[in-house]
């Protein structure tokens, strides 16, 4: 049904966890798509890593010029590539420095909604009934909760922290993966391989861990490569509106700083340019990588 | 990452410095308490640009006296709670008192900041208690004499830099601007210590040729129209157009008649009015002295709790004649020009009388009745309102000092960038508050040479506060050493990037008459600041800032 | 029937749990809400009564109950600050944000459905290794980013929109049809819609590319092709047809999504909607504004879900057919 140049790995049988890793390391080498992810991935977690010897300045830190004066809007030289804020900041410690609060923010918020995603979705498609019934209506409330305002709600009134935007976005984007997975699950414990499983006396945790939970690995994978975006993107949101941590540096912060200190007003372009380009690079990867993988692991969902 | 790393070489640094000074502590004269890390609460970057910049150079400046000082910013809300409702749970923290055109005369300042009776509850949220200084705000209050009361704002002024019960930074230059080609640049008037934004200019302020609109922006919303409610900042921008008073602060910061033809004092406690002849309210009914009077009663019940501070030093209110009326008050008070007549809005009894008496016996005051009645009496009358765009009023010709625009138009554009884009476009021609960096909008107007630009000093004033109430606040040299440490040059320059002038005093230089220039010489540095910690015992070991012998506290800093 | 009324209840059930957890929400919230009013002339008793009157001394269980009755009568309190009822102050914005969102939907729609369609016939171009990516990326920029630059460009550099607001200063109209109607309103509206179709089109766009690409491999496609249909008329008869489908009941369920992603927009371009509402109300702290315009924006999700379900119905066969209750 599906048409495509590349031979697919139906989900036909049972993968032992260490094939399904194996696959999906290889993966990118075969999709260009979800090389480029990679790539854009590998590159801000290096810049992350070394971004002390990258941007030695302290991106908080006032600077002054020689004559004492507050180094406010430098405009992009040799010592501050990008320039400085109105405030007297390197532009650019800001920005290297703001990758790891990106990372920070995307990678915990995709850790737990994988894991709650899958957990849920396992446990909900595998053993059904009342679990299930449960567990899907508690995903259906989280998903009728508009997202960004709930997420403005909460750290308007709880505090303006880091964890609090990553806890809001774990809980709002679990759902949609726990319900895919849980779909698959439904379709995977019919199949052949569970039901000999089932026979030989597996337990059902057992079932559900063993045979079950490796193959849905990629769908987790996914969902996780699509929450860093989404978790991003609301961090930026947030502290664009005012509402963000005000001491973690991240690009959100920038825009937020360059737009209400009136960057587009004195066209300091070195400014809100570069923090808007940066997360567009490290969403956009998560999108190559989980359409890298959908194309491979599951065809049907592809453009979703 | 970065703050758990730079926590980590804290902690160890403090291990090191700890053990090194126990040790050359227990070598010096006998042991004593390190002072405890001070906490500095300050706003979010994002809410206030200025003051976070200048609590993050103040910490730095802390440092250099051996202290801990964390800058913690705290949303709005949470910091209200901690500072205001908490006040026994917090050390220094920045703050603002903001100008209004009634506190151009000092009382409100001199007297609610410092005074005892204020300390729980009221302004005086620092705990600031001094006998001397509560006799001189008390005595002040009384003296009908302006250069005897004068001389008293003095000895206040210097009480207060001698204890510096908190350290005054700056008082701001805010900016603002309108477009002279659309409007005559010399009709526009400056009210000082609050700006070209105020009654005066929208007054006087002259047409060139056919735009006879005066759209000035707003940057909040404005929560309330009402006569006996101000809800937020710039509702009082709208209520002082369409409500006359029986004064009215005029651009030299003094009280003058305003909806009378003279005010007089008869003696220290009665104060004589004669109403202006031919006024009318926009419904074209005549203003009476029953009219007035009424409007100073209806606050005094518990319907209008926001002006009924305003009334409560009435006694009793005669009328004496066609448009004379007499106020009695309690005790003598010469802020009562100031802080009554030109504050009460005056409102017509035949609307408001059955709306007053439908209310009483309900828990609903007159605050919650949203407009009731924007009949005034007033130079513009309310056309109509949407609030989260914009409140357009036109010319009241009938009025005794009728403008020369057709309408005042308040449009509500909460972001600076679309304010500077709407003023180049001409759907603004006033500025009348600026959100943004002022630098940006002086420069803005450099390039356009249409735009002109008028900054004044503020009345308000920004400053550090100090809790008077807890160690080692109570003490008046680490104040002074605390206050001493902050480079009042750098603070104008490098937080309000030159839009502002350094303070040392709770009444504004542009307040001529009653500032005392003597408590402008506050010599600052770091050598004065360790100096005074020296003399008072305090020991720097390790470089940490040590108690004087003997002083203990068991505080902790949250 | 009778699968109509159970979605509808699903979507009841959701909403009612969406305002139990906003309640509950709201009144953990550290501090008193009165902390809001620094106020001197506030004494201790007048702070009672103030209280009292917002229902704030009763036990949590009958401040809920209360709460719960009030709304089913469209009761959403008073301003904190405006002293006015809730309710009136969000019906003033809906319109404005309701125009918005729909505007930039159809705009988003009508060209994703048509550049989605036209690459899936470009499958393999160099058109189409070069667009989907490009794609990605509108999906992947932060919405109010684009606001910036595009407010930069356009309004102050270039002049030809206005930096922001719904209308001209002064302009007054007999209804607010009147005024949706005008030049003025809709050349305020260009940017803002702009910027948010350019953000939404990404969706359907894709949605619209693989349905394609799924559908011209049926059989009646194929059938048509041996016809010998030109290949065009193919993809607009047929294939498009089918691929429609699922963009439909998509675009329902963005009014509902976009609508609280709007809070961006209408802030960057001063648009007096419902979202630039509710974040003005966080940041002052005006718990019952903000909590009426939270529960509005998620009544049109809820509403907006409700409607995508009965599309779905009715466009799906196999949903009215196969699915048990």
């Amino acid at each position: 049904m599906a048409e495509r140049a590349e031979p697919v790995l139906p989900v036909r049988t049972g993968w032992p966890l260490l094939a399904v890793l194996r696959r999906m390391a290889a993966m990118p080498l075969r999709d260009p798509f979800a090389f480029t992810g990679l790539l854009i991935y590998v590159l801000f977690v290096l810049v992350a890593l070394f971004a002390d010897q990258l941007a030695p300045t302290d991106p908080l830190e006032i600077l002054f010029t020689k004559a004492g004066k507050l180094a406010a809007n430098v405009p992009p030289s040799l010592d501050f590539p990008l320039g400085t804020t109105n405030l007297g900041r390197d532009i650019y410690a800001q920005l290297v420095h703001g990758t790891r609060s990106a990372l920070a923010v995307g990678l915990s918020a995709a850790i737990i909604v994988a894991i709650v995603g899958t957990v849920v979705g396992l446990v909900a498609g595998y053993f059904g009934g009342m679990v299930d019934a449960v567990l899907m209506r508690i995903a259906d409330m989280a998903l009728s909760l508009p997202f960004l305002p709930f997420v403005i709600v909460l750290t308007g009134f709880l505090g303006a922290s880091t964890s609090n935007i990553v806890l809001a976005v774990a809980l709002l984007l679990w759902p949609n993966s726990a319900r895919v997975i849980r779909s698959q699950v439904l379709t995977l414990r019919e199949r052949a391989y569970v039901e000999a499983a089932r026979v030989t006396g597996a337990s059902s945790w057992r079932i559900l861990f063993v045979h079950i939970a490796p193959n849905i690995l990629p769908l987790s994978f996914v969902y996780a490569a699509i929450a860093i975006g989404w978790a991003i993107i609301t961090e930026a949101s947030v502290s664009f509106l005012g509402f963000g941590d005000s001491e973690s540096v991240s690009w959100g912060y920038m825009l937020q700083d360059a737009f209400s200190s009136q960057a587009l007003s004195r066209g300091q372009y070195a400014w809100f340019v570069p923090p808007g380009v940066c997360i567009i690079l490290v969403v956009v990867a998560g999108f190559f990588i989980s359409r890298g993988y959908e194309e491979v692991f599951m065809p049907r969902l592809r453009g979703r | 990452m970065r703050k758990l790393k730079v926590a980590a070489a804290l902690g160890l640094a403090a291990v090191g410095v700890a053990a090194l000074g126990l040790a050359t502590a227990a070598f010096a004269q006998g042991a004593s308490e390190r002072v405890r890390k001070i906490n500095l609460y300050t706003w979010p970057q994002a809410a206030l640009p200025q003051s976070y910049q200048a609590s993050q150079l103040i910490a730095q400046q802390w440092r250099q006296l051996g202290l801990d000082v964390e800058v913690k910013p705290l949303q709005r809300q949470a910091q209200t709670q901690l500072i205001w409702f908490s006040r026994d749970k917090w050390d220094a923290t920045m703050w603002r008192m903001v100008g209004r055109p009634e506190r151009s005369d000092p009382d409100e300042f001199l007297y609610s900041l410092y005074h005892s009776s204020y300390a729980e509850k009221g302004y005086n949220f620092i705990g600031y208690i001094n006998p001397e200084y509560d006799k001189l705000a008390e005595k002040q209050r009384t003296q009908l004499d302006r250069d005897e009361r004068r001389k008293t704002a003095f000895a206040m002024q210097e009480i207060i830099n001698r204890d510096q019960p908190q350290a005054f930074l700056v008082h701001p230059k805010y900016p603002l601007a309108f477009n002279k080609a659309v409007f005559k640049e010399d009709t526009v008037v400056n009210q000082s210590g609050i700006g070209i934004r105020n009654i005066w200019t929208f007054l006087k302020i002259e047409p060139l040729g056919a735009q006879k609109d005066l759209i000035i922006n707003s940057n909040e919303t404005i929560n309330a129209t009402n006569p006996l409610y101000i809800g937020g900042a710039v509702d009082s921008w709208v209520t002082d157009l369409i409500w006359d008073r029986v004064m009215r602060i005029g651009p030299d910061g003094m009280p003058q008649p305003w909806a009378a033809e003279s005010v007089s004092w008869a003696d220290d406690k009665t104060v004589d009015v004669k109403l202006r002849a031919g006024m009318k309210w926009h419904d074209g009914k005549p203003v009476t002295v029953e009219d007035v009077i009424f409007s100073f009663e209806a606050p005094a019940g518990d319907k209008a709790p926001m002006y009924k501070p305003f009334v409560t030093d009435i006694a009793k209110i005669e009328k004496t004649g066609d448009l004379g009326l007499r106020f009695t008050l309690k005790q003598p008070n010469t802020t009562f020009l100031t802080a009554s007549l030109a504050k009460i809005n005056l409102i017509p009894k035949h609307i408001w009388e059955p709306v007053l008496k439908d209310l009483a016996g309900k828990p609903e005051t007159a605050e919650q009745l949203k407009e009731v009645s924007w009949i005034g009496s007033g130079p513009f009358k309310m056309v109509r309102w949407k609030p989260t765009e914009e409140i357009l009023l036109e010319r009241n010709g009938e009025h005794f000092a009728a403008p020369k625009i057709e309408r005042w138009i308040m449009r509500i554009v909460p972001n600076a960038e679309a304010t500077l884009g709407m003023l180049k476009r001409g759907e603004l021609n006033f500025i009348g508050i600026f959100g943004g960096d002022p630098e940006v909008l002086v420069k803005f107007a450099k390039e356009n040479p249409d735009i002109a630009i008028r900054s004044e000093v503020d009345i308000g004033f920004e400053y550090v506060a100090f809790n008077n109430r807890r160690p080692p606040f109570d003490d008046v040299a680490f104040r002074r050493a605390l206050s001493l440490a902050i480079d009042r040059r750098l603070m104008v320059s490098a937080a309000w990037q030159d839009y502002a002038i350094p303070a040392n005093s709770h009444v504004s230089p542009v307040l001529t008459f009653w500032h005392d220039p003597a408590v402008d010489q506050l010599k600052t540095g770091i050598a004065e600041a360790k100096k005074i910690l020296k003399d008072a015992g305090y020991r720097v070991v390790g470089g940490k800032l040590y108690y004087p012998v003997g002083k203990q506290e068991k505080l902790t800093t949250e | 029937m009778k699968l109509v009324l159970e979605r509808f209840t699903h979507n009841a059930l959701a909403l009612l749990a969406v305002t139990t957890i906003l309640f509950f929400m709201f009144r953990l919230m550290p501090g008193t809400p009165l902390a809001a009013f620094i106020n001197e002339n506030l004494n201790a008793d007048q702070q009672q009564a103030m209280l009292e009157q917002f229902g704030l001394d009763r036990p949590m269980w009958q401040q809920y109950f209360i709460y719960l009755g009030n709304l089913v009568q469209g009761e959403f309190g008073l301003s904190f600050f405006q002293r006015r009822p809730v309710l009136d102050i969000l019906l003033e914005v809906l319109p404005n944000s309701l125009i918005l969102t729909l505007a930039s939907l159809i705009i988003a729609y009508i060209f994703g459905v048509l550049a989605g369609a036209w690459l899936a016939w470009k499958r393999g171009s160099w058109i189409e290794r070069v667009a989907v990516p490009a794609v990605l990326a509108t999906r992947a920029a932060p919405e109010f980013w684009i606001g910036m630059v595009l407010l930069a460009l356009l309004s102050f550099n270039a002049g030809w929109f206005p930096s922001g607001g719904a209308s001209s200063p002064g302009l007054a109209y007999t209804n607010n049809w009147q005024r949706i109607a005008s030049w003025d309103y809709l050349h305020h509206l260009a940017l803002p819609v702009l910027t948010l179709a350019l953000y939404l089109q990404g969706l359907p766009l894709l949605l619209m590319r693989s349905n394609m690409l799924e559908v011209m491999h049926e059989e009646f496609v194929t059938m048509a092709r041996m016809k010998g249909f030109s290949e065009w008329r193919i993809v607009i008869n047929h294939a498009a047809r089918n691929a429609l489908l699922p963009v439909v009941t998509a675009f329902a369920l963005g009014v509902g999504l976009s609508m609280g992603g709007n809070v961006v927009i209408e802030t960057v371009f001063s648009w007096p909607g419902i979202g630039r509402l509710l974040v003005q109300a966080v940041s002052v702290h005006d718990y019952p504004l903000a909590q009426g315009a939270f529960l509005m924006i998620a009544l049109v999700l809820a509403l907006m879900n409700f409607v995508a379900d009965l599309l779905y119905m009715v466009l799906d066969p196999r949903v009215s057919h196969g699915r048990k209750g």
